[in-house]
């Protein structure tokens, strides 16, 4: 009720949307213009999901290239600076444009469903964290078609190796832009889903009843909006270092480089939660869903959760064990590095408990989950290894440091999201994907990446160092790199299959019908493929598992639904925002003014302050303009009304009802 | 101080365990990466700290093993004994809606908890015994300083100074005696880098404006592979270095011999126009990242860098005479320090004694005429973007490839 009467307080009832020739409020619902333009959540979700799996192949290709370069000893496939700028632009790509967005489109697309939402609480805001998120991955990626080239400091960009003097092109500084943007994409788009989370909640949908997904969307918006402020100081520093010479990682003026690492990692370690908790929220959904019974342990699977974010913010300095932090320090962040441990076991035995007993079956979502608690454990547990400062000190910067956080992001983040996109693809598109070749996919991708990373461990307690482009033959290392690039490709084949296999379905898949794998959750209450407005009419709900509660108690909601139809009409139908080009517009400029400050190039003549300055005022100016305009649209929307049959008449165009 | 026997038991065991796992991998093809028995193994360790991290790696190990057997089992149970076997059972009715257990959870917390501190008590003591050395252990110390450089490893004795040059310095190549302490100042003069050398000890991080140290000890005399672990730049990969550890004796003849100027060979006049030609073969091709080590150098480096101590069979002084002067004509000097001879240098490596050294390039090449010849013919193809190419270009030196053969001759000379 509470939702209804919100939406009700936003719209001047039936104002005529296009006011004036400056405020159009674009209505295309097909072509260019309308995904330009879109302000529903679903749409959005899917365009952050295709970007996403864009940037995912990218990095998988960059990611094969260096395999193939590691394939044998004394390798050539690629220069040493074409193979440092590999490693520097995989770990970025699949970090910030692969796996972040990815996450981000299932809390787009899945959040405000779960919640019984018809979308989120800005839903302009919304279209401008997608676009900012796209200007910085075009900003990030501009050095391939520039002769600077893309940058090669590493993801982790240490200071000074990525200051002035010892990376002096553009590079860097189009890595520096590129994550800024991305900084201001994720942070918007977090606060979004805090106060949609917070505010937009179906009816009975209390705290404790939200889905884990949810609740893991949330945590980790919260991760984001604490945590990216932290980089976002060290990249300004980095920027102003090598824009306008200050000092704050330049040595031979005092500078500490040291500082750069720690504000990297008070961002970066809970970027690892960032990415790993909105897997551990999909499975927590797929589990139950094919055990047929409720998530073990809820309230401390959700606490723990939440006691994973919170403790995520006092381990950074386990990425510093080799800098030579002290004994009181480096024992500190070592036990606090533990603690952690136990709100993940608490996850892990909490998702058997969730099997034990149920009617588990085996479909390929299911199948990825389970490959997924599988491979987060090994994963898991090669983490407490590095958690014991005196063994980290031989692991830091091995190849037990890559095995160990592949399990992690792959055996964890990937299989999860993977399988999340297999458990909502009917709810999606209404379609399918083929069980045989879902679960061929999944066995081919398990296998090779089992093959690529596990040797890797051996590799690393073997001596050899990380982010090398070649290696003797002398050193005991040539089988298992031989071995770890044979499965690559094995999971490069495996990643192609799953791929085709979506591509296929989406456009010839097998229909299903609502509610395909006997769901929990409130969005399988909806038709597929969801309509734009999501809910019909916004859903009460009386238990955890909402939708098996409805599915018990039928009649009751029925009934119940009729008069919230009623109630809902007489408050003017179901609220619909209006889309906006100004959010696009205020990306835009953005991405004009990143342009300007990393690419334009550094002349010391007056002339440069003229070019370089000019291009990021005219950014400045459009990003002002975009964001003023949207101001100044205000945030109409109109009503659509639905018949018996669900066909829609709406005010759209400033007919009365 | 000897970690305990507790630590030695849980490190046997974990050993056979690791073992035994990779067994079953190794029978019938060459599979024998599990032994994990190479220059730079963390496994196969040969001093007291590195053998402490390792003992703490094997708790770690051993303690996440039993767990994982335990918790996996169980899912694994479970996933056998309750999945759905037909398409009946699918559709049942479903389950009992059970939402948890509280005395559970708080066991298995509890349980985890307890499995931490058995980790946790071997790290804490570990963090204290490998950060510096022991204090009764304090008097016998030796302390050299280590500066890590795009992409090379200066090493300075404190402890030996030269009148009039300072301690005594040399390059990618730490002599250090077997038995005592060395604690190793490492500092970074460029970027980060970071010094390891596995098999005596994890790394410690180089940093710019920031006095790190670690403590290493070699048990018996030997040859240790090092690398830089932290990445710094184009050619990180091809930035190693070595570790020589020696008896007492030989490590106070190595120091008298250091402390000596560079040798001079005794080179009759010879006039330019009778100067001698070339004596080794031409410079072949080399493929890109080819490797400059032999198998024979491989199979028993120590006895390698013991003959290199004594001066080359053969030598020419009149050619050794000629590279000298090339050194001085082409430049070198300006980069390098040649204590007693013309090179005063400081940005590159100290090459008073680099004839005596077994390796080029920072650990990367093997000292021999051949391998000298491709270093100095093209830097820039075998360590990318270093600043001795830079040097090349930026001096437009151009080197015959009869002035090469005569460098070579010269700098082979300096033992």
């Amino acid at each position: 009720m509470d939702a209804i009467l919100k939406s009700d307080l936003l719209v001047k009832d039936g104002a005529a949307p296009a006011k004036s020739s400056v405020f159009w409020r674009p209505t295309a619902q097909t072509g260019l213009v309308s995904w330009l333009t879109t302000v529903d959540h679903k749409k959005i979700g899917f365009l952050y999901g295709v970007f996403a799996l864009f940037f995912f192949l990218v990095g998988g290709f960059e990611a094969l290239l260096i395999r193939l370069q590691l394939m044998f000893p004394n390798g050539t496939v690629l220069t040493a600076q074409q193979y440092n700028t590999m490693f520097t632009m995989h770990g970025t790509t699949m970090i910030f444009l692969a796996v972040m967005p990815l996450s981000a489109a299932f809390f787009n697309f899945m959040m405000p469903l779960q919640i019984g939402a018809r979308d989120v609480a800005f839903p302009r805001l919304n279209a401008f964290s997608l676009w900012t998120f796209v200007a910085g991955a075009i900003i990030i990626n501009l050095g391939w078609f520039m002769q600077d080239g893309p940058p090669d400091g590493g993801w982790v960009g240490y200071a000074p190796l990525s200051s002035k003097t010892y990376a002096p092109d553009h590079s860097i500084d189009m890595w520096v832009m590129g994550l800024q943007l991305l900084g201001v994409a994720s942070i918007a788009a977090s606060l979004n889903f805090i106060v949609t989370i917070i505010n937009l909640r179906a009816p009975g949908m209390t705290m404790m009843r939200l889905p884990v997904f949810t609740w893991m969307t949330l945590i980790t918006a919260f991760l984001i909006v604490l945590s990216f402020p932290f980089i976002t100081i060290a990249l300004v520093e980095l920027m102003m270092d090598r824009l306008f010479g200050t000092n704050f990682f330049e040595v031979s003026n005092g500078g500490m480089p040291i500082l750069w690492q720690h504000l990297f990692w008070v961002f970066g370690h809970p970027e690892v939660y960032i990415l790993i908790l909105p897997a551990m929220g999909i499975v927590s959904e797929i589990l139950p869903t094919f055990s047929r019974k409720p998530l073990f342990g809820y309230p401390i699977v959700v606490f723990s959760g939440a006691s994973i974010g919170f403790l995520g913010f006092s381990v950074w300095s386990h990425h510093m064990f080799t800098t030579g932090m002290g004994t009181v320090a480096t024992a500190a962040f070592s036990l606090a590095t533990m603690a952690i441990a136990v709100p993940t076991g608490v996850k892990i035995f909490n998702w058997i408990g969730t099997l034990w007993g149920g009617h588990i079956t085996m479909r390929t979502p299911m199948m990825f989950a389970l490959g997924f608690v599988w491979m987060f454990m090994i994963g898991g547990f090669s983490g407490v290894m590095h958690s014991a400062a005196p063994a980290d000190a031989q692991q830091q910067d091995s190849y037990f440091v890559i095995a160990h956080f592949h399990y992690v992001l792959i055996g964890g983040s990937i299989f999860a999201l993977l399988a999340g996109i297999h458990y909502w693809f009917p709810l999606m598109f209404g379609r399918k994907v083929s069980e045989f070749w879902g679960k061929l996919s999944f066995w081919v991708i398990f296998i090779g990446f089992n093959v690529t990373f596990f040797p890797m461990h051996f590799l690393g307690l073997n001596g050899m160092p990380r982010r090398t482009y070649t290696y003797d033959a002398n050193l005991g290392w040539n089988t298992a790199n031989f071995i770890a690039t044979i499965g690559a490709l094995t999971l490069g084949v495996g990643i192609f299959i799953y791929f085709a296999v979506m591509v296929y379905t989406y456009f010839k898949g097998e229909k299903v019908g609502k509610d395909v794998w006997d769901a929990r959750t409130l969005e399988w209450s909806l038709p597929n493929p969801p309509p734009e407005y999501n809910y019909r009419v916004i859903p009460t709900v009386h238990a955890r598992d909402a939708f098996w509660y409805i599915k018990q108690h039928k009649e009751e909601i029925a009934k119940e639904e009729a008069e919230h139809a009623k109630a809902e009409a007489d408050h003017g139908g179901i609220h619909m925002p209006f889309q906006s080009i100004y959010p696009f517009i205020a990306s835009v400029g953005l991405l004009i003014a990143a342009v300007g400050i990393s690419v334009i190039d550094h002349d010391p003549s007056p002339g440069f302050w003229g070019k370089k300055i000019g291009t990021a005022m005219v950014g400045g100016v459009v990003m002002l303009a975009g964001i003023y305009f949207w101001a100044l649209e205000g945030n109409e929307g109109y009503h659509l009304h639905l018949d018996d049959e669900d066909h829609e008449s709406s005010d759209k165009h400033g007919a009365k009802h | 101080m000897r970690p305990s026997t507790l630590l030695s038991s849980f490190a046997r065991w974990g050993r056979a365990s690791l073992a035994l796992g990779a067994l079953a991998l190794s029978s019938g093809c060459d599979l024998n990466f599990w032994r994990m028995d190479g220059h730079q193994s963390t496994i196969k360790v040969e001093g007291p700290v590195a053998r402490s991290q390792l003992e703490v790696f094997y708790v770690t190990c051993w303690v996440t093993l039993v767990i994982f057997i335990f918790v996996g089992g169980v899912l694994a149970y479970a996933t056998w004994k309750f999945r759905a076997r037909t398409a009946a059972e699918e559709r049942a009715v479903p389950p009992e809606q059970g939402h948890g257990n509280p005395l559970i959870e708080l066991g298995l917390i509890g349980a985890s908890v307890l499995a931490l501190v058995i980790i946790a008590i071997p790290t804490l003591k570990g963090i204290a015994y490998t950060y510096d050395v022991p204090e009764e252990r304090k008097a016998d110390l030796y302390e050299v300083t280590a500066t890590g450089y795009q992409w090379w490893f200066k090493f300075e004795y404190p402890s030996e100074q030269i009148a009039g040059a300072g301690p005594l310095t040399t390059g990618n190549e730490l002599v250090i005696p077997v038995g005592r302490p060395v604690r190793i100042n490492v500092r970074g003069a460029d970027v980060i880098h970071s010094f390891w050398v596995p098999k005596l000890a994890g790394k410690v991080d180089m940093i710019p404006n920031r006095a790190n140290f670690l403590w290493l000890e070699a048990e018996q005399p030997g040859y240790y592979w090092g690398q830089c672990a932290e990445y710094c730049g184009d050619s990180h990969a091809v930035m190693r270095f070595r570790v020589v550890a020696l008896g007492p004796k030989d490590f106070n003849d190595w120091l008298s011999q250091q402390t000596l100027p560079a040798r001079s060979v005794a080179a009759p006049k010879l006039a330019a126009a009778n100067a001698p030609k070339a004596q080794f073969a031409s410079l072949r091709t080399f493929k890109p990242n080819e490797t400059g080590i032999t198998d024979k150098f491989d199979t028993s480096p120590l006895e390698a860098w013991k003959a290199k101590q004594f001066p080359e069979k053969g030598e020419n002084p009149a050619l050794i005479a000629q590279g000298r002067a090339l050194f001085t004509a082409k430049a070198c000097v300006s980069c390098h320090q040649v204590r007693g001879h013309e090179g005063a240098g400081i940005s590159g490596p100290n090459l008073t004694h680099i004839g005596a050294r077994t390796t080029l390039a920072a650990g990367l090449l093997e000292n021999n005429p051949e391998q000298l010849q491709r270093w100095i013919h093209n830097p820039g193809a075998v360590k990318p973007g270093n600043k001795m190419a830079k040097g090349y270009l930026d001096n437009n030196i151009k080197l015959t490839p009869d002035d090469e053969v005569a460098l070579v001759a010269y700098l082979q000379s300096l033992k």
